[in-house]
């Protein structure tokens, strides 16, 4: 603890983040982790950018100097803004609390009024110029032939990868999420679901070495329809269970078809707990059940927060879930495409945030974003292409808000950390990103890097932006 | 084991090697060897007559067709069997598959126009008539083979309705139509239609894509550059010919590209946009589709056209240390471009192995890869690129065809049916129609049906396709080092899904309840079970007849199950759904051996 606390003090010190502390620090990552499991309840909840987000254009400097270099970077004109750049006037400013930002002032998209309200309220933080890295890179060594990279970037599936798994060029077929489950495993083993479900299909984000994280539905599990629980529907359910069970023994049969039964079990027996638990879930305003139409991701939203109130019938203390929200790809026509987008996380997070405070489980939660990487400054026209460091966020009640962590860069072509058109060496590793997120959600600091394999090639452990 | 595999590979290679010599139905199928050396002692006994090859059996030809069309049937199996013996009949059916003409959509969503068109129309409900086709076609076309190697394709030069092309239903109709006439063509043609063609223009915004303003930020988009290398033709790292990753001196891999080339191609790729039509003749860049598009649906399926305005016109960077001289026409440069991406050795492997991969097996042995790869670079005729005949070389190797060769089985063989084949071999199998003749309409499925099994023909949610051919699943397939690329669609969500599909399917969507369904409901011919429903071990066997290719392929356990099942009910419907219930949705049914 002591160790962990120490370079929190240090990651502080190195970012230059002066932290107002608006709540008392005693309680940083106190962890109430013990052999027989965890007396509290914590859940991560990703929420994957898919295609690549234009992070530039999301969280944007607003004083002079800075905007106009964004600007003209992005095609537009100096002061006001065309191009891909953002119109000046336009963005919703942005009150952050840090004394290293030497006068650089900052504002949201207009489309993310509910991001700008968490975060001027200390329930948002921003992670600026964060991505996948092995170790600190400067634009010489980037440049020098043999530095170690992560392989294919710029390449879509590749660096989603990157994120999920911070394999670096490793072959790790498993993801950082599904590790921390992996690392838990033993003060979770008495929990009914795994620990990391999914509601946006198969992710490498949550596969563990040994734990597998459980696939459903965006609003639940299904039931198997042809399954009673009498009769002859239920010896329906216990003959094709039988048969499932065969295939699993069997040494006759392929691979596939045991991988296969392996998901049919797993499908009967966790469909049970989510639907009984789940017909006791409670309903939140801000996310209604009925009477208005979400989108896709507000809805995953919904379905997480209700698996939250149900956590106790679930026997659960530690929950990783997985939401997405594709078409962040944005080669072309971004300008619109992307204010849809980003107007969809900005009130589908807001409404999240709001439902948690509903059942006073705000604090217990931190959702955060992955994306596959940032992109160009530079414009092809009328979209951007596939680039590097970009801007995540993390908002929840244990976040450390108001703040952005991390060096803002310069949005210029050519600054120190540009390697061209725009794009950007991270400065903050997703490995740092990743472990900060685990050591609060239990991981000891003596795990990290089984989670994040890359983390001791860096001084700072966790970035701070959790309490 | 490897040895083993790799001589008995051996043999077939230039047992392979000498079919396009007997696919004419002439003798000749068992190769003789000209240069044995004479034996030092005349032969006692009189030499071996050749062997008799038999007829290929029914689960061997369920195992042909389950790879090679959208699902195994009898009757389809019955005529292939007719065809000859068993290393005649797989070539003679493929011969006449290759000659097949196509099957297209596009004319399903043409006819779907109304006329006049209303203002506010929902151009994009056309695509449902595009998928309702689709399902017609790959169920009941007569070009079996060529659906199927269509649909493969269609999973490396992905577009898709989810996205930009959504309102193009024409432009998505024709691309898949166009794969389906060059799947048996010459890859560097493909190529080149798969580019020019608007709806990948669109997809991956090629169309449009201007070239770079000089004292501005803006510069060529890289997306088509980018994803035609490492999704269409060569792959991120360079390759053996047998599909294994090559390795430098430090035992990395060696990417294929850089950032430099793919700005190269995307400055190729520049000046692309809408063809004219001809009452418009002066069009420009700067013209949208609408502005030329006289009539509803026009221009969303001529290939683009330059306009040199926008042309970037200084060197490019390509592949093999390639540039391209500066000021060449924008054509030239598309042409010498392609030329430079057909040409690059990692093609022949990556091509040979998707399609054997999407065909036959997911862990093709190297040698296996090699044996296509071969056929790729040269098939037989000093052709490149053939492929017509990667597909019979692929389809035609020991590896795929272990009962016939008895060689030793490879490792794994087989592969996890995509689900959506589960689909459309249950639907062949029992025949499945509507009542209104359309076939596989959206309400069938709740939510359409990617929904239900997690693809859908141009409804793929990225240009990576519905899962990734690296799949690898934890568990023991993973340990082994293997893949199974369509078990990344297999999560307890989506197989609860198509379970329950086909549960409903055949416990209330028979002919026997074909009275009280909707006109397009997809109902199964059960008349065959019905007749024999009072007893359940010719009701178990029946069942396993049509969808495993014989009943004597069923695990014990399984027969067991369902037999004991079906004695709990009295009630015909109910024996007849869990008979096909508890197969269909077994795993012995999901693979796909």
């Amino acid at each position: 603890m002591n160790n962990t606390r120490r370079k929190f003090m240090k990651a502080a010190a190195a970012g230059g983040v002066a932290y107002a502390f608006g709540r008392t620090p005693g309680t940083v990552f106190a962890q109430s982790v013990g052999i027989g499991g965890f007396g509290d309840y914590k859940a991560l909840v990703c929420v994957f950018l898919a295609g690549g987000n234009d992070s530039w254009n999301m969280v944007v400097p607003t004083s002079t100097a800075e905007y106009n270099a964004y600007s003209v970077s992005r095609g537009g004109d100096a002061g006001v803004g065309s191009g891909l750049a953002i119109p000046k006037a336009s963005l919703l400013p942005l009150n952050p609390l840090n004394t290293n930002l030497n006068g650089v002032t900052f504002g949201v998209h207009p489309s993310m009024p509910g991001m700008q309200t968490l975060f001027n309220s200390g329930r948002a933080a921003v992670v600026a110029n964060v991505g996948p890295l092995i170790r600190p890179t400067t634009k010489v060594q980037y440049q020098t032939p043999g530095w170690e990279l992560p392989p294919q970037l710029f390449s879509h599936n590749d660096q989603q990868d990157q994120w999920h798994s911070l394999r670096g060029k490793s072959l790790l077929k498993s993801g950082w999420g599904g590790r921390v489950a992996d690392v838990l495993l033993p003060q979770t083993s008495s929990q009914q679901l795994p620990l990391a479900v999914s509601l946006a299909g198969q992710t490498l984000f949550e596969a563990g070495v040994n734990a597998r994280p459980y696939v459903m539905g965006s609003t639940g599990a299904t039931t198997f329809g042809g399954h009673g629980t009498s009769g002859v529907s239920l010896a329906r359910r216990q003959a094709f269970q039988a048969v499932v069970d065969a295939s699993l023994a069997s040494n006759t049969n392929t691979v596939y078809e045991r991988s296969f039964a392996t998901v049919q079990q797993r499908a009967v027996q966790f469909a049970d707990s989510v639907n009984s638990a789940l017909a006791g879930a409670r309903s939140f305003t801000a996310l209604p059940d009925s009477g208005s139409t979400l989108t896709s991701l507000s809805t995953q939203l919904r379905t997480v927060a209700k698996m939250i109130s149900v956590r106790s019938a679930l026997t659960m203390s530690r929950q990783i879930f997985f939401v997405q929200i594709g078409g962040f790809d944005t080669h072309d026509d971004q300008v619109a495409a992307q204010t849809n987008l980003l107007a969809d996380i900005s009130t589908s997070i807001k409404a999240f945030y709001d439902s948690l405070a509903e059942m006073s489980m705000e604090g217990n939660v931190t959702l955060f974003t992955h994306s596959d990487f940032g992109r160009t400054l530079t414009s092809n026209g009328d979209g951007s292409d596939h680039a590097w460091g970009g801007i995540q966020l993390v908002v929840g009640g244990a976040v450390r808000g108001s703040l952005i962590y991390g060096d803002y860069p310069l949005l210029q072509i050519g600054s120190p950390q540009e390697v061209g058109g725009g794009r950007f060496i991270p400065t903050v590793s997703a490995d740092q990103y990743a472990a900060t997120l685990a050591n609060w959600f239990g991981v000891m600091d003596s795990d990290l890097a089984q989670v994040a394999p890359s983390i001791n090639n860096f001084a700072v452990r966790n970035l701070g932006f959790l309490t | 084991m490897r040895s083993r595999i790799a001589r008995a590979a051996a043999m077939i290679a230039a047992a392979v090697l000498l079919l396009p010599a007997c696919g004419g139905g002439s003798g000749g199928s068992v190769p003789t060897t000209p240069t044995t050396p004479p034996p030092t002692t005349p032969p006692t006994t009189p030499p071996t007559p050749p062997p008799i090859i038999p007829a290929a059996t029914k689960a061997d030809s369920f195992r042909f067709l389950n790879q090679a069309t959208f699902g195994a049937t009898e009757t389809e199996a019955a005529r292939l069997i007719a065809l000859g013996d068993s290393s005649n009949s797989w070539s003679r059916w493929i011969d006449a598959e290759l000659t097949k003409p196509a099957s297209l959509l596009l004319p399903a969503v043409e006819a779907a126009y109304p006329n006049p068109v209303p203002s506010g129309f929902n151009i994009a409900s056309l695509n449902a008539p595009r998928v309702e086709k689709w399902f017609g076609n790959v169920l009941a076309g007569g070009d079996l083979l060529r659906q199927r190697v269509a649909w493969a394709l269609s999973q490396i030069f992905v577009v898709s309705q989810v996205g930009a092309l959504q309102n193009l239903p024409n432009a998505t109709a024709d691309f898949y139509d166009m794969l389906a006439r060059d799947a048996f063509g010459d890859y560097r043609k493909l190529l080149e239609d798969v580019t020019l063609h608007p709806a990948m223009g669109i997809y991956l915004s090629m169309l449009g894509n201007q070239k770079a303003v000089t004292g501005t930020n803006l510069r060529p988009d890289e997306n088509y550059a980018r994803e035609v290398m490492q999704l269409m033709s060569i792959g991120l790292v360079e390759l053996n010919p047998d599909g294994t990753v090559k390795l430098d001196g430090s035992s990395q891999p060696i990417p294929t590209y850089d950032q430099t080339i793919i700005e190269g191609f995307a400055r190729v790729f520049t000046g692309w946009k809408w063809t004219c039509p001809t009452t418009l003749p002066a069009c420009t860049f700067n013209n949208t589709r609408a502005e030329l598009a006289p009539v509803a649906g026009y221009n969303q399926v001529l290939p683009m056209k330059l306009y040199s305005v926008q042309h970037e016109t200084g060197t490019k960077k390509l592949l093999s240390g390639v540039t391209l001289p500066a000021n060449q026409t924008g054509e030239r440069d598309l042409q010498d471009a392609l030329d430079n991406i057909a040409a690059h050795p990692n093609v022949a492997p990556f091509i040979a192995k998707h399609l054997i991969q999407k065909l036959v097996t997911s862990n093709p042995s190297a040698a296996y890869v090699r044996r296509v790869s071969d056929t790729f670079n040269n098939d037989g005729t000093g052709r490149r690129g053939n492929l017509g005949a990667v597909v019979r070389a692929i389809l035609l190797d020991a590896e795929a065809r272990p009962a016939v060769t008895t060689a030793s089985p490879p490792v794994a063989p087989g592969k996890a049916k995509e689900p959506l084949l589960r689909l459309t071999q249950f639907w062949r199998a029992y025949g499945a129609h509507s009542a209104s003749g359309k076939t596989g309409a959206a309400r069938n499925f709740s939510g359409g049906v990617n929904a239900v099994f997690g693809e859908g023909p141009g409804l793929s949610p990225s240009v990576f396709n519905f899962y990734s051919p690296g799949y690898a699943p934890p568990g023991e397939i993973q340990a082994q080092g293997m893949v199974a690329p369509e078990m990344q669609l297999a999560t307890e969500y989506l197989n609860t899904q198509v379970t329950n599909y086909f549960w409903t399917q055949a416990n209330s969507r028979t002919t026997a309840q074909s009275a009280g369904l909707n006109v397009d409901d997809m109902f199964i011919d059960t008349s065959e079970e019905i007749a024999v429903a009072a007893d359940s071990e010719a009701l178990v066997n029946r069942v396993a007849e049509r969808l495993l290719g014989g009943a004597a392929t069923l695990s014990p356990v399984l027969k067991a199950q369902a037999k004991a099942q079906i004695e709990r009910s009295t009630s015909t419907n109910t024996r007849v759904a869990d008979a096909i219930y508890l197969l269909a949705v077994s795993p012995e049914y999901m693979v796909q051996r």
